[in-house]
């Protein structure tokens, strides 16, 4: 398949995960996100700002399989100060098939108008093999916009999955605009790593 | 360089997890302003309106018989955080209008004059949002 056509078909199936885990209370949250080793697409509703719950398809590259998780996103802690935030989660999922297919986690991130840093780490536990996931990012915003103007981040992402070792280091873009969020990054290895948004 | 790439992320972590509460005493002032007449020249509580004067100059262009607040608020470091403050005030029948200035981090909400403004009321919305309402300040145009 084309890397066009690859891409193209990445922003319309998938879904995402450890940006912006919860929502304001009330709000629900659409995500998506594919890469390499994933294709997922997960629902989440936070009753408060403090969690949230959902539903995620992830079709598993790696073992080639589909899982269905129960979410929880729970945040541990916050910081606002009048130029930053800070913050970090708990996370973890249950499969709808099978309990002893789950995965567990930590990510958290602090940012201002003008800087972001963030790292994730994920246990994910099957019954074909465990694995880990972790990853960091560090970013800037190029212009500060006003509330309603188009965003843009420039990120730099690096992760590693147990499954497939090595640390992979890559250039990611981030824009948002009102209630939707796109983020995209790629390396030759990774291949795209495209993340989709909307809130409501 | 990947050495260098994880201490500068380090740093950055260690910045962002120290203490931040010399913030809490900073206050924005008003950039001085030579219109006279304008709105946000008024005095609240013995203190100027602490907003840009430009920004609620627009906001309150053509406005009459309403209640400006112009609430402080931590946190409110981004469009896509700040939407559901946004949309959390717009269920109140009594809001007309909203505007949020991420630069100086204030929300901006126009009230009937009917509407009873309670900083309490106010500091749960913005809560259920995930921030804080630091400060309020009202005016009657």
């Amino acid at each position: 398949m084309g890397i066009l056509k690859k891409f193209f078909c990445s922003l319309f199936l998938i879904s995402s995960i450890e940006a912006r885990p919860i929502s304001y209370s009330g709000g629900s949250t659409l995500m998506s996100i594919s890469d390499n080793l994933k294709d997922s697409t997960y629902y989440h509703y936070s009753p408060t700002y403090k969690y949230s719950i959902g539903v995620e398809q992830v079709k598993d590259k790696f073992f080639d399989k589909k899982f269905t998780y129960l979410r929880l996103t729970y945040l541990i802690n916050r910081k606002n100060t009048k130029n930053s935030q800070r913050n970090l989660y708990f996370q973890s999922a249950l499969s709808t098939d099978n309990l002893n297919d789950n995965f567990y986690g930590m990510h958290g991130d602090w940012e201002t108008r003008r800087l972001f840093s963030g790292f994730g780490y994920k246990k994910v536990i099957n019954n074909f093999r465990d694995f880990a996931e972790q990853y960091f990012q560090l970013g800037i915003a190029p212009y500060q916009g006003n509330y309603g103007d188009f965003h843009t981040w420039i990120l730099m992402k690096t992760r590693k999955n147990s499954l497939v070792g090595d640390w992979k280091t890559y250039p990611v873009l981030k824009f948002f605009k009102g209630d939707f969020l796109f983020e995209i990054g790629y390396d030759s290895d990774v291949d795209w790593d495209v993340h989709l948004m909307y809130r409501f | 360089m990947k050495k260098g790439y994880f201490l500068t992320i380090f740093l950055i972590s260690l910045f962002a997890w120290a203490d931040d509460d010399h913030h809490k005493s900073h206050t924005m002032e008003m950039e001085a302003h030579s219109h006279e007449g304008h709105k946000h020249e008024v005095m609240v509580d013995g203190r100027k309106l602490e907003v840009d004067p430009d920004r609620f100059d627009k906001f309150v262009d053509g406005q009459k018989n309403f209640h400006v607040a112009v609430i402080s608020v931590n946190g409110m470091v981004c469009d896509f955080c700040a939407r559901g403050i946004e949309k959390t005030f717009k269920k109140d029948k009594s809001v007309q209008k909203i505007d949020v200035d991420l630069s100086r981090g204030k929300v901006l909400v126009l009230y009937s004059l009917s509407a009873k403004i309670e900083f309490e009321d106010i500091k749960q919305k913005i809560l259920s949002n995930g921030q804080n309402a630091t400060d309020l300040q009202v005016i009657s145009i």
